[in-house]
């Protein structure tokens, strides 16, 4: 019989003392070792081999350093959505049958795992008798599927209940949320938890001892059995989780249900039935509208991820490459909302962090709250207090400005005046030492009023975070005039360390995502001045997807915020929209929004527990003075009038450049406006109806004037046909990395 | 008589009984929200002893139920409260946890140990601060313990969300309830009868102004179906119907019972209250924990002999109105037995304090309305059930 190969292009074998076979994944031009086609017929050939000629027992392990395997490969993906539904099937049961020969060779088989284990490499793993994972900080462990609109297809619905018990998995499953090595074996998800340099020992221990008892055929005997709830608990689940579920998804996305639903139907059922049912279900998803978008933004994300984020915005526009320094020492400047949010990301992603305020009150009463956000426990949700005493020595505060001279960053983030803001930046630079990195979070300062107070305005860049900073995964990383290429790439990677989605634009009057959103704010006053009922605009936004409607945005920004920020806007494009008189009579009123308690609602309960009311009752005669004519809408027309205007300003945002690509305005919208993501952003909703009939829809609403103009763009899309998400489609810029 | 007749020296009597009015849980507004849990059982502790006139060198033991035992409420608290009351050393103490129903549990252990012959005179007390000490904090529960369950069952709300749900029990019915269990409570209230078993205790009012705190407070005497009609589900948003008005108020308090063989109390020549008849627990599946009372109801009247109809009075904790609805439905019992004077919706449910609370309530209104049999029942997290019956002796 013939030697088992030494190396593939995706494994490495070796063999250990006691007839152990060491199965080694390292896939080759990825970061994370991912489950590529080769490597999935790499496997095959290597476990049909063991099947014939088999060792004692059987490890797998990573070559990659922090990772296991993080799934399918994405990039692969794109293929698939275009297959029927019996193909799909197909692809299911194969990869289910390949990890389907671990539980049937006959030897034990151990995963260890020292970094990212998601997806089908958690179905991998889950497919060995025996789990190791390794106090490595990098381990986790997940199935992110339905956050793609997928479920797990390679039997991670039929397996992980049987393993866990169906509630512990539908947790997992239905949240797509990843968990860490130990609460993985305080789930029995992995079998124990050792420190990295003890876990092949361990490994090889465990596995003699499963080759020795041959205990790990009554657990593969086990693991075949049903999942069976008695039936109030089943019931109880069902009722539940159910409900919980369409809490959630508002019936907008479709998987996790269908995850749930799969794994309730499946836990009863003999394995074979439940892979049936899991393949059946997988295909169904894979060909919705839904999954194709979570799946692209998915891939515009990991593009954002991947590049430093500049495209065609480069200065230089050349490929040399830049001193892009990854920075240490962090400084913010500003103890308000934005600066203790800003600084509770940083201590959070393990920055010693210091915070600069010149009010010792504010900077004091800061700390708490962003100790405790720092130290947020997304499994448990609650606050870690362990994790707060740790944290403490991360985050320095102070009044002094001239403590910052070691940082290589700074943030300035205090409040929005010009003059201020001038101030501080200008003091900062004559502290730090020439090579820091001096950014402004500033939503409504152009960068370039801001950039002149410099002697070195190329280590200047705006770095806009939005409210509230831990919800909002969106940085803009605004170019003034006169930044440096490694000036943005260094912040653009900054934001990544901090799990940011960081976009790259240029200076302009309210940048990229300000400036998109103030066509469609301006469109909901100009319907509440056609007499249209505010909660009627609210509602029709939310039943689009969004999570607050325009007015309710408005209430939550704060109309005096809002109404600063409407004159910028209206300045820069005040030949399509002007500055609503409504919101300063709302604001001279004293009515601000949330914070007073009233805007365009009345609000009860305070903090996180404030909820609207009423209609304010006297937001009639505030509107009185600026009746417009009385129009009679449907729903579908405030509809089309709410979003249509930020498509036309969308299209006007990539003619100016202001961008590299669309691409970067879906990821945008969806990140800091919760744009619905199952739309896929503006540009793909766009594409859902298409340039012609969209022409045909601004038709009607002609008569508002030259905001629902179609722009030179619009018109040539419809006459070329080309989605407004294709790489042509987007002008000069190219949709690198969104298509496959 | 019941199958369950025995001799004076292994019979428990309940000599005393008393408890603090119910404050809400609330930072602001709470009447005990500047007085410590321990300080609360120690005055009704004392208070207990005093009132039964109970020789506090014969006390042999002191249970008190708490179910967050940590802080102010931890290390075995009972012995610190029993010191606190002035009990002599020679007292023992032992603090129990059956979580809703712990000082239930106080009182069983400490009947069984009457009818064992063991020790004989006990304190048996409950408190809950929930204010000081909110319920689950600090607790980690093991995920690997909800596998034939979900972790969901350690929401109390949900599962009176799925009884009603799957019992049909509209949102419309349990305000119906809730109102009714306020109007019961305020008339009680208002008529002197809770007078009796309320020791007063020092608090703070709305307003922070130091009070002698006397009335519960989170009974409402206007209480109205309007006023319910509006407040969101709150455990399940939008799609849910438990709301605030039907569940059970966190709340903090305190009770406290004497309890000793019938023989001793001969022998001090002491007037017992009543005498406690028959204990059972049961577990249920966690579900199904709000139907807790009627498993238990059930063994108990198996064990004792003893029927439904001839129990005249009933206390069923009120957790949520659709646990309680479900528990009066399943029972086939007369809504007009059970609760008579309110039950927890309104009165409150501090909820270690809860078991010896209602009891407390029920034997005085045996005894003011001279019904011979009554019952205390809990349902309990988790999926458990209590129940006891006593027998007046008057």
């Amino acid at each position: 019989m013939p030697e088992l190969k030494a190396t593939h292009s995706t494994l490495v074998i070796e063999k250990l003392p006691g007839d152990i076979t060491v199965v080694g994944i390292n896939v080759p031009g990825h970061k994370q070792n991912v489950m590529s086609q080769d490597f999935m017929q790499e496997l095959k050939q290597v476990l049909t081999f063991l099947q014939d000629d088999p060792p004692r027992g059987l490890l797998v392990e990573s070559r990659q350093s922090d990772s296991f395997l993080a799934g399918a490969d994405i990039n692969q993906m794109n293929a698939v959505w275009s297959l029927p539904s019996a193909r799909l099937q197909e692809l299911c049961d194969d990869g289910r049958n390949l990890l389907g020969m671990f539980a049937s060779l006959p030897f034990p088989t151990a995963a260890i795992i020292d970094g990212v284990c998601l997806g089908g490499g958690l179905e991998l793993a889950l497919a060995c008798d025996l789990r190791i994972v390794t106090e490595n900080h990098k381990v986790i462990l997940g199935m992110p599927e339905v956050k793609l609109g997928l479920l797990p297809g390679w039997g991670g619905t039929v397996r992980l209940p049987r393993l866990i018990g169906t509630g512990p998995a539908i947790e997992l499953i239905v949240s797509g949320d990843a968990i860490t090595g130990s609460q993985a074996k305080t789930l029995g998800l992995v079998d124990a938890c050792v420190a990295g340099h003890s876990v092949r020992e361990s490994a090889c221990g465990v596995l003699k001892r499963a080759i020795a008892s041959g205990d790990y055929l009554k657990r593969r005997a086990a693991l075949q059995l049903p999942c069976v709830l008695n039936k109030s608990e089943n019931d109880f689940l069902v009722a539940t989780t159910g409900a919980a579920i369409l809490g959630r998804t508002k019936g907008n996305y479709p998987a996790p249900m269908v995850a749930f639903n799969t794994i309730i139907q499946g836990a009863t059922k003999s394995i074979e039935e439940a892979a049936v049912l899991e393949s059946k279900a997988f295909s169904e998803l894979a060909q919705t509208s839904v999954a194709k978008q979570l799946v692209r933004m998915h891939r515009l994300g990991e593009r954002n991820l991947r590049d430093g984020g500049l495209g065609e915005l480069s200065s230089s526009n050349s490929n040399q490459s830049l001193n892009i320094n990854e920075l240490q020492k962090p400084s913010v400047i500003g103890a308000g909302i934005m600066g203790a949010g800003i600084a509770a990301r940083h201590v959070r992603s393990g920055f010693v962090t210091r915070l600069v305020d010149v009010d010792a009150k504010a900077l004091r009463e800061s700390i708490p709250s962003i100790l405790e956000e720092a130290a947020w426990d997304r499994f448990y949700q609650r606050t870690d207090q362990k994790k707060i005493r740790e944290l403490t020595g991360c985050l320095m505060s102070t009044t002094q400005l001239s403590s910052i001279t070691d940082a290589d960053i700074v943030i300035e983030s205090v409040i929005e005046r010009t003059d201020l803001k001038r101030q501080v930046l200008a003091d900062i630079e004559s502290i730090v030492s020439p090579s820091t990195i001096i950014c402004t979070n500033t939503s409504t300062n152009p960068i370039a009023t801001l950039a002149n107070v410099f002697s070195d305005p190329t280590r200047f860049c705006g770095m806009h975070f939005f409210n509230p900073v831990r919800k909002m995964s969106l940085v803009e990383v605004i170019r003034g005039p006169e930044t440096s290429d490694a000036t943005i790439s260094s912040v653009v990677l900054h934001a990544k360390k901090l799990k940011k989605v960081p976009v790259v634009v240029r200076d302009s009057p309210g940048f990229l995502v300000n400036r998109v959103l103030t066509p469609y704010l301006h469109e909901s006053v100009e319907l509440l001045r056609e007499g249209v009922d505010p909660s009627r605009i609210d509602k029709v936004s939310r039943r689009f997807g969004m999570p607050l409607g325009p007015l309710e945005l408005y209430d939550m920004v704060g109309l005096d915020t809002a109404f600063y920020a409407g004159l910028v806007m209206a300045n820069a494009i005040g030949d399509r929209i002007d500055a609503s008189p409504v919101i300063p009579a709302l604001v001279k009123a004293g009515c601000l929004g949330r914070k007073t308690g009233i805007g365009f609602y009345t609000y009860k309960g305070t903090g996180h527990d404030t909820k609207i009311e009423n209609i304010n009752e006297k937001l009639d005669d505030l509107i009185n003075p600026y009746r417009l004519v009385e129009e009679r809408v449907t729903d579908e027309q405030i509809c089309d009038r709410l979003f249509l205007p930020m498509l036309l300003e969308s299209l006007l945002v990539l003619d100016e450049g202001i961008v590299r690509d669309g691409c970067d305005i879906d990821l945008a919208v969806i990140y800091a406006l919760g744009f619905p993501a199952f739309r896929g952003g503006v540009f793909a909703w766009g594409d859902s109806l298409g340039a012609t009939e969209i022409i045909h829809r601004l038709d009607q609403f002609s008569h508002l004037g030259p905001r629902m103009k179609p722009p030179a763009r619009l018109l040539k899309h419809a006459e070329s046909g080309q989605p407004f998400t294709s790489s042509k489609g987007n002008g000069s810029h190219t949709e690198k990395g969104c298509k496959g | 008589m019941t199958r369950l007749s025995r001799p004076p020296e292994t019979t428990p009597v309940v000599v005393s009984c008393c408890r603090t009015a119910i404050g809400r849980s609330d930072v602001n507004k709470g009447v005990f929200r500047k007085v410590r849990g321990d300080e609360l059982a120690a005055l009704v502790v004392a208070e207990a002893v005093t009132r039964g006139r109970v020789v506090p060198e014969c006390i042999e033991d002191v249970v008190v139920g708490v179910t967050q035992q940590r802080a102010e409420l931890g290390g075995n608290v009972a012995r610190t409260i029993s010191m606190l009351a002035g009990l002599p050393f020679t007292a023992a103490a032992s603090t129990t946890n059956r979580l809703c129903g712990s000082s239930l549990q106080g009182l069983s252990q400490a009947c069984h140990s009457i009818m064992a012959g063991a020790e004989d005179v006990h304190v048996v007390a409950g408190v809950e601060h929930m204010q000081h000490l909110p319920m689950n904090s600090e607790i980690n529960f093991h995920p690997r313990a909800f596998l034939k369950s979900s972790r969901a069952v350690l929401s109390m709300g949900l599962t009176a969300e799925y009884l009603a749900s799957s019992r049909g029990i509209s949102r419309k019915l349990q305000e119906e309830y809730a109102l009714e269990s306020h109007r019961r409570a305020a008339q009680a209230a208002d008529n002197g009868f809770f007078k009796n078993e309320i020791v007063q205790c020092p608090g703070l009012n709305d307003g922070g102004v130091l009070s002698v705190i006397d009335r519960d407070q989170s009974i409402r005497s206007d209480a109205s179906l309007a006023a319910m009609e509006k407040l969101d589900p709150v455990f399940l948003p939008k799609l849910g119907s438990v709301t605030a008005a039907t569940s059970a108020p966190m709340s903090d308090g305190a009770a406290a019972m004497v309890v000793m063989s019938e023989a001793t109390a001969q022998r001090y020549q002491l007037a017992p209250l009543v005498r406690v008849l028959c204990t059972a627990v049961v577990g249920v599946s966690p579900a199904l924990m709000g139907m807790g009372p009627v498993y238990a109801i059930q063994k108990i009247l198996h064990r004792s002999g003893v029927k439904l109809q001839d129990i005249e009075i009933l206390e069923i904790n009120e957790a949520f109105a659709a646990q309680a609805i479900a528990c009066v439905e399943e029972l086939k019992v007369d809504h007009d037995r059970v609760n008579v004077r309110g039950g927890s919706l309104a009165i409150g449910h501090p909820l270690g304090a809860s078991g010896v609370r209602i009891s407390t309530t029920l034997i005085h209104a045996m005894r003011d309305r001279q019904a011979r049999l009554g019952l205390a029942a809990m349902c309990i997290g988790l999926g458990q059930g209590i129940a006891v019956i006593f027998e007046s002796m008057g």
